[in-house]
């Protein structure tokens, strides 16, 4: 697919404000916990207080007979729904299958065990604890590398093994890059298992209908079509006779990408009590039982030329699934994506790579924004910090030296990812010119001299966007995925363009119609943007991995283009013109050259529908389109700098500045990129200072409420400035590139980088994230025992 | 996540309060603020039979300076006391200590009292009560106590308080002359309870020695804890850095066993306890200084 | 055992009789049908249920609904006047101050009660001041924005 020749018009690229917004600043916008209807009933789940055991039995007489209660259902009750489990076809991948309640072992905190139907939350919730389960505890396994020794506790007998995948890959010849290599290094990086944490936890609705065969279901899901397919396979209804209707969705950021238990017992529910059944998780349950993420021993060993050429790269990376090798995209989906990305955009010709994933008793883990690639980028980044130092060489002067060069693109890595386009050096100085970096390393050395600990933080990034099949197969996880677009201009000439990539909080209603609006030659409030319902959308996938400006602009600009020949063709005859001499803009058409010779588009839209005649024999009357999109491969790319003072008394972080370049190719809207940037970067400053879901080796999880469970606010998250570089791709359409994922994948490198170069007088030693107080103080030798 | 059913009293007087408590014994609560009960009682850590609520019982909100005290009622929220004027004149620590309790909204419904009968050992006020010596004055079914703040703090969460009592007040002793205060915390973030925290407070002579000196810890044992040992150091000596640094080490030395947890350890309290200390009692030798 | 109460939320007077244990954010939620006031985490640390009781911002989720009989409360749907945004939404509106929306109601009734006592607060008040409350998506780049934007001008 080439670059449209569409000429650019006053829309995409203007920084404009939000159209869906108004609903949301009045307190009208609706959420699924916001809905409400009638003879509705409440759900609660009876979730396992263990990490690891056995279920000898379930007592729910006590839960029945509390006031209110409607019903209680154990496996027993659901046995016929088939378990959950990942639909990835590798090879050596190991099958992990969740029943949806537990039914004969429970392997990690949270896991749904039983579910409690009352007439409200209150009193589901107090039934829920009447609930009597008899469990056989057993020994838990908490560490991935524990798990994977020699007898571990199982958690999946019939496999032998807790190790669900564990494959070397080998790119160019890694041997002889480590035989000829002048020097070598070594890093190990265990990664903090952290979440995605939307400040909407998950919840639904299932409302059945026996008269019509039909359920209508409300989630708070990240993709309607694929959550509505999997509904119609676990309770064998009819696809057609589901209905999934996303309300707004409070974020997502990965974790709503994904099939829950939960959803299906839901739904099964409806069905099962003939009532509305209202699920609304609590923050609680979030934290223990909604995917957590990034969680990753990684080790990195590197061969190098004494001037710093790097030569080749080892690495092992292994995933630490959780308590299932889950069914959104398997336990592969951290250690995979991390192992295919660790030569991000570095010259590495020889490349070897051991992908190890692991289940234990410990939340499985799903997508976050960046998955995989936040610990693979930031484990690598840190290395290169390591071995810059070690050398006696500016870390800016190493990653120059090794980086991919714009005259070399486009470039195929040894991994296989075609970098089409991009600005990797020219982003490095954009960020360095515009955080000051001389002026800054002076500062450092001047605050030294006075005790006090500046750092600078640098992370050039490569971020694979624009999720079609292409990319999904170079970076390792084969499955087709396009998605679809509807665009029609009603009888009264206004536009709707209905999108199967989801919104919740990227700005879709505004950025879509921003380019249909200069495709069509429309005002941006005469087009209406709809998704989030699969009986008002056509198929498709659904919003995830930075892929709906690439994907739904793609596919909104094919199928706008096609309503737009057809506008032009009906105004053709209307003005008797030849087509070709048409000017759609404004509303009107009129002929190039003579602007009194034009017709509104209502008008068009008008004769199209309702006039015969002008028409030619057999053409349809409506000005509507449907066009699919799966893009080729494209490449962001972008470098974050982070400036930090360390407290090396107490060990406490405070971040001063954050610049990010960031190059998406054709920009939609600058605020919205700017927008995503702030909230990737922000969650990176969680995950590599704050966030931690820590577990006891029982697999009890010790940071179960936001008391413990550390989220950034305003006071921890310093001032972001983002500068845009605006490199088209010339793979897709309108040269859009995505970019949700960049921040969050790149921003961690950069704050602790800034944090463990502000010590380097101290020569820290860092193995494991996140940085707290008392890990900083720990890595300089201030506290040893 | 709802907290669990109980029985609601709104009693108007204080003397209905205490009947009420004393009627139910240890299966009531006092409610005041709500701003730890409540989250306790949500997360269903804490189910208690009845809640006899505080909040419209009159004439218990008021701050008021009474010899040589600041004396603090019951239903006084954190906020107001922040900002009274009586308490910046006279004990300015109080409200520097408030200031890094959570945020505003948490501030405007937590009272100080309901902070000091709580008692969470890494709790700011707690802390300052020790330092100062403050006295809280409880009311029961058999009259009314007063307890010294180093007696009242027992242990984790737990105050000397009977089933059926209630704390009333508690009066701060004003600052003295030449005196310089000062509390400093590490945090994870602005607002969260400490890891660990220091209060000190230092009197200076007319040759500028100290003729009293208080320190005090916070999240470093089960209770909030005066430092005798750092005081030693440095009572009737002239404040220099040196000594002051010998008072820190002198503190870390005596903790005894600090607590571990998921966001710090034992030695990183140790350590960090030492730091603030030192940095408590120089601010405070600043402010004394500058306090003519 | 229920008891009837009655408050006035955005000036309207809402009766309900309600169990003790419900919490008002649940009150205003269910019984006052306003959904614009949010849970996001029942514990009190989120911000997104602040609403004002009295002028005074709070967390409902740690407020008995009984505990405001009586009371006046003001939640992000008394914001607007006659179909006119408040300042502060304008604010929001025109620095980007929303994704998702979720945290949005908690941070203007955080970011009125702030500008009402302070109503000319430094970036770091401002911050300060905007603690209690947590937005997974924005970074609070643009509700520091926004707020600052605000700052200073006459109501
Ligand atoms: C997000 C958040 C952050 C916080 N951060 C901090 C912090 O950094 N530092 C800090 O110190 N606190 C912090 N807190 C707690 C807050 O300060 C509380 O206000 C305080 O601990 C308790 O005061 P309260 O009036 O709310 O008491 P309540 O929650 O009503 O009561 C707490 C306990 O004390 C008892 N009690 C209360 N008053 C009396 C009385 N008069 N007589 C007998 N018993 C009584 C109650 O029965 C209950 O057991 C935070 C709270 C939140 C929600
Ligand atoms: S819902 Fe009340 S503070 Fe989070
Ligand atoms: S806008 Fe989504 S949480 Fe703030």
């Amino acid at each position: 697919m080439v670059q449209m020749a569409t000429p650019r018009g006053k829309w995409i690229g203007a920084r404009v404000k939000r159209v869906e917004d108004p609903r949301f600043l009045t307190g009208d916008a609706r959420y699924v916990a916001d809905l409400t209807l009638p003879r509705m009933v409440h759900a609660a789940f009876v979730r396992s207080p263990y990490g690891h055991a056995r279920i000898k039995g379930i007592d729910a007489s006590a839960a029945l007979a509390a006031p209110g209660v409607i019903a209680v259902l154990t496996h027993a009750d659901v046995a016929s729904v088939p378990p959950l489990q990942d639909p990835i076809a590798l090879d050596g991948l190991k099958k992990t299958p969740q029943t949806v309640l537990a039914s004969d072992k429970v392997r990690f905190v949270g896991e749904p065990v039983a579910v409690v139907i009352a007439e409200d939350r209150y009193l589901a919730e107090d039934a829920a604890e009447l609930v009597q389960v008899d469990y056989e505890p057993l020994p838990a396994v908490t560490d991935a590398e524990a798990a994977m020794a020699e007898g571990a506790p199982l958690l999946f007998e019939d496999l032998g093994s807790n190790v669900v995948y564990d494959q070397t890959y080998r790119f160019g010849d890694p041997d002889s890059a480590f035989q000829q290599a002048d020097r070598t290094f070594k890093k190990r990086l265990h990664t903090n298992r952290f979440m995605a944490s939307p400040m909407e936890t998950r919840g639904c609705i299932g409302q059945y209908d026996r008269g019509l065969g039909e359920l209508t279901f409300w989630s708070s899901t990240q993709m309607p079509h694929m959550l509505r397919l999997s509904l119609a396979g676990f309770l064998g209804i009819p696809e057609q006779k589901i209905r999934v209707i996303t309300p707004e969705v409070g974020g997502g950021f990965g974790q709503k990408m994904t099939l829950y238990p939960e959803e299906v017992v839901v739904a099964f529910l409806a069905r099962h009590l003939q009532r509305p059944v209202k699920w609304i998780e609590d923050r609680r349950e979030n934290l223990m039982s909604a995917t957590h993420a990034k969680e990753q021993i990684i080790e990195l060993e590197a061969a190098l030329t004494n001037d710093g050429t790097l030569l080749g790269l080892r690495a092992t990376c292994i995933g630490d699934g959780g308590g299932y090798s889950f069914n959104t995209a398997s336990a592969l989906v951290e250690p995979q994506a991390a192992a295919l990305m660790m030569p991000g955009l570095y010259r590495v010709a020889n490349y070897e790579a051991r992908v190890v994933a692991v289940v234990t008793n410990k939340t499985p883990v799903g997508a976050f924004r960046a998955v995989g690639w936040t610990a693979g980028h930031t484990a690598r980044e840190l290395f290169f910090d390591e071995i810059a130092r070690e050398l006696g060489m500016d870390p800016v002067e190493f990653r120059r030296k090794n980086m991919i060069h714009e005259d070399e693109l486009p470039y195929t890595t040894c991994s296989g990812q075609v970098y089409d386009s991009g600005s990797y050096v020219k982003s490095l100085d954009l960020a360095l010119q515009t955080v000051g970096y001389d002026e800054l390393r002076a500062r450092q050395a001047e605050l030294r001299a006075q005790g006090r600990y500046l750092g600078i933080g640098i992370s050039p990034y490569v971020e694979p966007t624009a999720w079609g099949s292409e990319i999904a197969l170079q970076v390792g996880f084969p499955f087709p995925s396009h998605d679809n677009a509807r665009v029609s201009i009603e009888p009264s000439g206004k536009v709707t363009v209905a999108v199967t990539t989801h919104s919740h909080g990227q700005g879709h209603e505004t950025t879509l119609a921003q380019v249909a609006a200069d495709i069509l030659g429309v005002d941006l409030a005469d087009v209406t943007v709809v998704f989030g319902d699969t009986a008002a959308t056509p198929w498709g996938m659904g919003t995830y991995a930075s892929r709906s400006a690439v994907i739904g602009g793609g596919a909104v600009t094919l199928a706008a283009q096609e309503v737009r020949e057809k506008i032009l063709k009906i105004a053709g005859r209307m003005l008797e013109a030849d087509p070709a001499d048409l000017v759609l803009a404004d509303g009107k058409v009129s002929v190039q050259g003579s602007p009194d010779r034009s017709v509104t588009l209502a008008e068009v839209a008008v004769s199209s529908y309702f006039v015969n005649s002008v028409r030619a024999e057999g053409e349809d009357p409506t000005l509507t389109a449907t066009r699919f999109y799966d893009p080729k491969a494209t490449y962001s790319n972008g470098c974050i700098v982070v400036v930090a003072e360390v407290d090396p008394e107490t060990g406490q972080v405070r971040l001063d500045r954050v610049v990010s370049v960031e190059d998406c190719g054709t920009v939609l809207n600058p605020m919205i990129v700017d927008g995503q940037i702030h909230g990737a970067v922000a969650q990176g400053i969680g995950g590599t200072l704050y966030e931690h879901l820590v577990y006891d080796d029982q697999g009890q999880l010790l940071t179960g409420t936001f008391m413990d469970y550390l989220l950034p606010t305003a006071t921890e998250v310093p001032p972001i400035q983002v500068e845009h570089l605006e490199t088209p791709s010339p793979v897709t359409v309108q040269g859009i590139k995505g970019m949700g994922e960049g921040g969050l994948m790149a921003s961690p490198a950069a704050v602790a980088g800034a944090v463990l170069d502000a010590l380097a007088p101290f020569t820290p030693k860092v193995e494991e994230l996140p940085l707290s107080p008392e890990r900083i103080l720990r890595a300089i030798g201030t506290i040893t025992d | 996540m709802k907290p669990p059913s109980f029985e609601y009293f709104a009693p108007t007087t204080l003397d209905e309060a205490v009947a009420l408590l004393a009627q139910h014994g240890d299966e009531a609560k006092v409610l005041a603020g709500g701003q730890s009960l409540v989250p306790m009682l949500n997360l269903r850590l804490a189910r208690p039979a009845a809640l006899v609520d505080l909040n419209r019982v009159t004439g218990l909100d008021y701050v008021r300076a009474e010899n040589g005290h600041v004396v603090i009622g019951a239903l006084a929220r954190q906020r107001a006391v922040e900002r009274s004027a009586d308490v910046a004149a006279r004990q300015p620590l109080i409200a520097a200590a408030i200031r890094l309790i959570g945020h505003p909204a948490v501030r405007n419904r937590g009272t100080v009292v309901g902070s000091l009968a709580h008692a969470d050992p890494a709790a700011e006020l707690p802390a300052v009560a020790v330092a100062l010596g403050a006295e809280m004055v409880v009311t029961g079914p058999n009259g009314e106590r007063v307890v010294a703040a180093d007696d009242f703090f027992v242990s984790y969460l737990t105050v000397d308080l009977a089933p059926g009592e209630v704390l009333k007040e508690a009066r701060f002793p004003a600052l003295p002359p030449r005196t310089g205060w000062s509390i400093v915390e590490v945090a994870r973030r602005f607002g969260d309870f400490a890891l660990a925290g220091a209060v000190a407070t230092l009197t200076l002579d007319d040759q500028g020695a100290a003729s009293d000196v208080r320190v005090a810890l916070f999240g470093v044992a089960d209770r909030p804890v005066r430092v005798p040992e750092a005081e030693q150091v440095l009572r009737g000596e002239r404040p220099d850095d040196d000594r002051i640094a010998a008072a820190a080490e002198a503190a870390r030395a005596a903790l005894v066993d600090p607590p571990s947890d998921v966001h710090a350890s034992a030695a990183y309290r140790r350590h960090v306890a030492g730091v603030l200390v030192g940095r408590a009692l120089r601010e405070a030798r600043e402010r004394a200084q500058a306090s003519g | 055992m229920k008891r009837a109460i009655a408050l006035t939320i955005n000036g309207v007077r809402v009766e309900a009789e309600v169990e003790p244990r419900k919490t008002l954010a649940d009150f205003i939620r269910e019984d006052a049908e306003l959904t614009g006031t949010k849970l996001g985490c029942e514990h009190g640390v989120c911000g997104a249920c602040t609403v004002l009781l009295n002028g005074e911002a709070v967390r409902s989720c740690l407020i008995f609904a009984v505990q405001a009989d009586g009371a006046e409360i003001m939640t992000v749907e008394g914001l607007a006047q006659n179909g006119q945004f408040h300042k502060l939404q304008q604010a929001f509106w025109e620095n980007h101050a929303l994704q998702c929306g979720f945290c949005t109601p908690g941070f203007l009734m955080s970011s009125y009660a702030l500008l009402q006592e302070n109503p000319n607060p430094t970036e770091d008040e401002i911050r300060e001041g905007l603690s209690g409350n947590i937005c997974r998506c924005t970074g609070y780049q643009g509700i520091v924005a926004a707020v600052k934007s605000v700052a200073g001008s006459a109501e």
